[in-house]
């Protein structure tokens, strides 16, 4: 009894729990009912996680800046940059030296002008990078017409789908991206303003926090990795299509949420993304399995992120009655952040009680 | 809904008093973490009592009034009614307000996009039927309420309550409140703070007569001759108990501050002999702040440095000039880093999901550049020493912040700045919600910060607290109008000061800006309009086929379901919500009316209702779980294109007859699309003028407001999304009439388009605001676009990147011109 409320307790500072859980229990009903899942197809699962999951972080970060924060036009980004990664490399080796930074630059240019429209313009987040996905958009068709090869460089290729000892080499890199974000988060002087400019912005810029380049930066991190996300999946796919980023706009939201990132900001989890991120594409190579029309699978991926979202919610609402009823006056998100008080963040207090 | 009830005499044999009074409160506990907000308190209001009740900053005035309000529960303690008592778990806001308790609450509660009658129907809206003239009856309701409190008011019942003033405001709010059929005991927070010495003479003498029919009053007021004049009897909390009860003709200012534990005379007067001697100086003001007095000001080193004045003379703008050091022009000089102490802790001070440690640590850290490691174990040693200095235990580091009492989680926010190490360290009213004792050795420790070298300016809302200073400067209409040192520093020479140079109208500020600003507002809330004669006289110069009768409707169709999508995204917008589902739904009923409808009439049909449904739901949902709509409606577009790919992989399907046949009628010679743009247009506008649209608009405004008087979020939320599900559903329909087919995907693109019409229109994504007409001219506008570029030769290619740009280029535009006063 005393170790089932011990747990619980521990799995309120570290959400990333539930997302690790899912994913060993719906491996180990599908091993069991079906005979279809192996440990080389789990390495197939876990390859298509990694791209979620570069991408997840990045998404992660945008939405822990707080105040319903998301980043819309990764969807755009990633098309964008697949393509320009074809136009610009031309299946040439030599050419990686031009075509990756062009797009780590494509991505912090991006990233700027999000940044610049969200804090310099005061226009919400959503609305500005939605914009941006549409510009981008434009881009992309014109970029689309310009194709001569689809020819991939055969180091980008092997990048992005050769094994080293049975694990992907892109699992590797989503691997090394985790880690950077935990140190980041929990370590860093970054993360902790970023946690704090998430629970509550005020109190942030009066404790002498740049709130302003911390949302910024937590922009750009989310653009240049979808950039170079866009380019690896443009060299595992071999080539490039114009819907190809659409599927990680809501993954990505999925993927940060279901691994127990705050929908309202101040606390992340880069650990949960993974996790959640394999969760999602086991969820999806399931329904494929089955044999599920595409349709379905979009449906199924909707009521997921709503349902999700629905039980995260209700946490929070339990969660404000006693703290947060006797502030009447606080705005929505600072509510929303004393709200989630009854939890440490992951990342910075999480050695404190 | 709000029909009172008179309180049943269950208990006829209780004794005397119990069954006539209006309300009881018994030995009420109520405990925040380890505080005792309220340590067994007792109040009995009988009819026509006026019950004054006062007490300091955090001695539980508000927590109790909460509690009688049903906003709170108490940990332990009774309610009775006439003799009745009421459990806590079955009593609520909206259960406290049919016994007939009414607040006028000091963060005003109306509705500043609504008008006065409008306010006034929200918080008793009786039996309104939505039938024309609706409104009739709460305007003379409220014309009524305004002449029996505050005659001669002159305020007019249908103006915008937005567009009155502060003081305005409050009397619309007491009007409203003391007013409400049936009610039994208002309870006043602060009702004269805005008011002048005129309006707070009739509130109080309307109180007087009032009472005497038998309604109940709780005053609470820190002006404490108003307390004496009215009340009948007085109730003095300090610490969270009851210091004193007692009759009003017992009470003097005196024996009230006493027993508030206001001592006056016990800060001790600062007497060190001020450094100012040492110009080191390290903050220099000079510019319009010191205009009045003629002379640059400078702070130097050890200085303990007071702002005084009224609320709102400009002393927390310097303040916050000093923290930022972006005064116009260079007003304020600032030559060494700075901490900033927020009383406001809440709001401005306390991250809530972070230890104490974290807290005080945070301060320290912002100094570094991102990349630099954070070591919790260098942190708490580094916070050792401050927080030995402030009495704060280690062993509370890390405990959650919100565990800790308000005095301190004070503490530990002061740590933060002694943490940092800054000389300069900027407080803003630093001891609100601190009990006496602490801020006793608040004075201490500031006086011990200032004798190590550092710097301290203090503003404050308690004048006594000053006493604590070296120097003062005393404030008004946001100028420095008086310089008191050392002796000079007594509360009546600064309360002199504060009157003595106010010129009066306060209000003066509420002024916009310069008329260029005013011309600039203007040409924005003409976009819309502008920008479609811009359009329409571009394209008809292209081609004069335009303008035919002909060339319109052709051109305007595609516009019928873009206004149709922009009206059910205002509905939300004007929730402050935002829905990504929208196209994406329209696409589905669409799908759902090509195929199913075509075939099957009954089944399309109830798939379609089901559709609207299951839209609406998600209102509720949003509403009822507190979750973003954003992410909820993204999520739900994938539903609504799911469900239409499964039910058509391919574009195709068939327009039903009676459909198509909506679009293709005509009369007196007007196209049939700008007749039906017109009809959704003019129904949209009823909806918005029926008490529905008020209701839906309340909410945008001033949610919390609204569930206060009584309004279900969860419902209207359901609401909401129901007209906006009705609005995307006919877009759908209309989308297959009038391309013979339907296409799943033939609706995403109307999300976007959407959000840039209703911004278009006028309305701000912050909600509250309704444009039925600018949104339509925005759509149109938005819609004939496209066909402008496709005219003008220019590769359909570029149709996205114009959409976004001229919604970015519009939002820019719209927060350029902003009013910012409101922001933080």
């Amino acid at each position: 009894m005393r170790s089932f409320s011990d747990f619980g307790f521990w799995a309120q500072k570290n959400r990333w729990i539930w997302a690790a859980l899912g994913v060993v229990l719906l491996w180990l009903t599908l091993s069991i009912i079906t005979n279809r899942f192996s440990l080389s197809s789990l390495s197939g699962i876990v390859l298509s996680a990694s791209f979620l999951t570069i991408i997840g972080i990045g998404q992660m970060f945008v939405v822990t800046t707080g105040r319903g924060n998301i980043d819309l036009s990764i969807s755009s980004v990633i098309t964008l940059n697949a393509y320009v990664a074809l136009l610009t490399i031309e299946g040439q080796d030599a050419n990686l030296i031009i075509g990756i930074p062009v797009a780590i630059l494509l991505g912090l240019a991006i990233g700027a002008v999000n940044a610049l429209l969200v804090v310099g313009l005061r226009v919400p987040a959503i609305i500005a990078t939605l914009a941006i996905g549409y510009v981008l958009a434009t881009a992309t068709l014109l970029a689309n017409r310009e194709m001569s090869t689809f020819a991939v460089s055969p180091t980008l290729k092997y990048l992005a789908s050769a094994k080293l000892g049975g694990l992907p080499i892109m699992a590797l890199i989503a691997l090394g991206a985790v880690l950077i974000s935990i140190y980041i988060l929990r370590f860093s002087a970054y993360g902790r303003a970023l946690s704090a400019v998430g629970q509550n912005r005020s109190a942030a810029r009066l404790a002498g926090i740049k709130t302003g380049k911390v949302i910024a930066i937590a922009f750009i991190i989310s653009s240049v990795l979808a950039s170079i996300t866009g380019v690896l999946l443009g060299a595992y796919i071999g080539g490039a299509f114009l819907e190809m980023g659409q599927p990680y706009l809501l993954q990505s939201i999925a993927a940060v949420v279901l691994g127990g990132t705050l929908i309202f900001g101040g606390s992340a989890t880069a650990l949960g993304t993974l996790f959640a991120s394999i969760l999602l594409i086991l969820i999806v190579t399931t329904m494929q399995i089955m044999g599920l029309p595409p349709g379905a699978q979009d449906m199924v991926q909707g009521v997921v992120i709503i349902l999700v979202l629905a039980l995260a919610g209700r946490e929070a609402v339990m969660r404000r009655t006693p703290s947060g009823a006797d502030n009447g006056t606080q705005g929505p998100s600072e509510t929303d952040a004393a709200s989630a008080a009854g939890t440490m963040p992951s990342g910075a207090a999480l050695e404190n009680r | 809904m709000l029909q009172s009830q008179t309180a049943p005499m269950v208990h006829p044999t209780t004794a005397g008093d119990a069954h006539m009074a209006v309300v009881k409160l018994d030995k009420i506990v109520k405990g925040f973490g380890p505080t005792l907000a309220n340590a067994n308190i007792d109040l009995l209001a009988m009819p026509g009592d006026v019950i004054g009740l006062v007490g300091g900053n955090g001695a539980g005035k508000s927590t109790l009034m909460k509690i009688l309000c049903g906003v709170l529960s108490p940990t332990l303690g009774e309610i009775s009614f006439g003799g009745e008592t009421v459990k806590f778990s079955d009593y609520g806001a909206l259960e406290a307000q049919n016994r007939g308790i009414r607040m006028v609450h000091q963060e005003l509660s109306l509705c500043t996009n609504l008008s006065v009658a409008e306010n006034f129907f929200i918080e008793a809206s009786g039996e309104t039927r939505p039938a024309p003239g609706w409104r009739s009856s709460h305007r003379m309701r409220a014309r009524a309420a305004l002449d029996a409190v505050f005659p001669g008011s002159g305020i007019d019942v249908d103006a915008k309550v937005g567009h009155l003033t502060i003081g305005e405001r409050q009397m619309v709010e007491i009007a409203r409140a003391a007013t409400t059929p049936n009610v039994k005991l208002v309870v006043l927070d602060e009702p004269t703070s805005s008011l002048d010495q005129e309006r707070s003479q009739q509130l109080r003498s309307y109180i007087r007569d009032t009472s005497k029919t038998g309604t109940a009053f709780i005053f609470i007021s820190h002006k404490l001759q108003e307390v004496i004049d009215i009340a009948s009897m007085v109730l003095v909390l300090r610490n969270g108990k009851m210091a004193w009860q007692g009759d009003a003709v017992e009470a003097s200012i005196e024996k009230l501050v006493q027993l508030m534990g206001g001592d006056v005379g016990s800060i001790k007067h600062h007497d060190k002999v001020a450094a100012t001697e040492a110009k080191d100086a390290i903050v220099r003001l000079t510019g319009d702040v010191t205009s009045f007095i003629g002379r640059e000001i400078e702070i130097g080193r050890g200085e303990i440095v007071g702002l005084a004045g009224l609320e709102g003379s400009g002393q927390k703008e310097l303040l916050h000039a000093i923290f930022q050091r972006n005064g116009k022009s260079s007003d304020v000089v600032r030559n060494e880093p700075v901490s900033f102490i927020a009383g406001d802790r809440q709001k401005e001070g306390v991250f809530p999901m972070w230890s104490v440690l974290a807290n005080m640590s945070i301060g320290r850290i912002a100094q570094r550049s991102g990349l630099t490691a954070v070591s919790d174990k260098a942190e708490r040693q580094a916070a050792l020493e401050p927080a030995g200095h402030l009495q704060l235990d280690e062993a509370r580091f890390d405990s959650n912040i919100l565990e800790l009492s308000g005095g301190n989680q004070q503490k530990a926010l002061v740590a933060r700045a002694l943490v940092a190490d800054t000389p300069i360290i900027l407080l803003d009213d630093p001891t609100r919600g601190v009990d006496i004792a602490t801020k006793q050795d608040f004075y201490r420790l500031c006086d011990d910060i200032a004798q190590a070298g550092r710097t301290l300016i203090w503003q404050t809302t308690e004048d006594a607290e000053l006493l604590a200073t070296d120097r003062v400067l005393v404030f008004a209409d946001g100028k420095i109008v008086e310089e008191l040192t050392g002796s000079e520093i007594t509360e009546e020479a600064i309360v002199a000061a504060s009157f003595a140079h106010q010129s009066g109208e306060k209000d003066v500020a509420e002024d916009k800006g310069s008329t260029f600003a005013k011309f600039a507002r203007y040409l924005v809330d003409a976009a819309p309009f502008i920008g479609l004669a811009a359009v329409l006289i571009t394209m008809i110069s292209v081609n004069p086929i335009v303008a035919s009768t002909f060339g319109l409707d052709l051109l305007l169709l595609p516009a019928v379901s873009l206004v149709l999508i922009a009206m059910a995204q205002m509905f939300v917008v004007g929730g402050s919500e935002i829905d990504l589902g929208v196209g994406a739904f329209a696409g589905l009923v669409s799908v759902l009316s090509a195929t199913l409808l075509y075939d099957q009439p009954w089944l399309g049909g109830l798939a379609i209702v089901a559709a609207i449904a299951g839209y609406s739901c998600l209102g509720g949902l949003i509403q009822a779980r507190k979750i973003p709509a954003i992410v909820v409606t993204l999520g739900a577009s994938f539903i609504w294109i799911g469900i239409g790919y499964s039910l058509q992989p391919t574009p195709g399907g068939a327009s039903p007859q009676w459909l198509s046949a909506m679009v293709n009628w005509s009369l007196f010679g007007l196209p049939t699309s700008i007749i039906l743009i017109m009809i959704v247009t003019a129904i949209t506008i009823l909806i918005d003028r029926m008490p529905l649209g008020v209701v839906l608009r309340g909410f945008g405004n001033n949610a919390a407001a609204m569930t206060r008087s009584g309004w279900s979020s969860v419902r209207y939320g359901v609401i909401r999304y129901f007209i906006a599900a009705l609005y995307a559903a006919t877009a759908g329909c209309s989308l297959t009439a009038i391309n013979t087919a339907s296409d799943i995907n033939s609706g995403n693109s109307f999300t976007l388009l959407s959000v840039a019409a209703v911004v278009m229109g006028g309305c701000a994504l912050i909600g509250g605001i309704i444009s039925p007409i600018g949104v339509a001219a925005g759509a149109v506008t938005l819609s004939l676009i496209g066909a402008l570029l496709g005219m003008l030769n220019v590769s359909s290619d570029y149709n996205a990147a114009t959409q976004g740009l001229v919604l970015i280029a519009l939002l820019v535009l719209r927060s350029a011109v902003a009013d910012r006063r409101n922001e933080p």
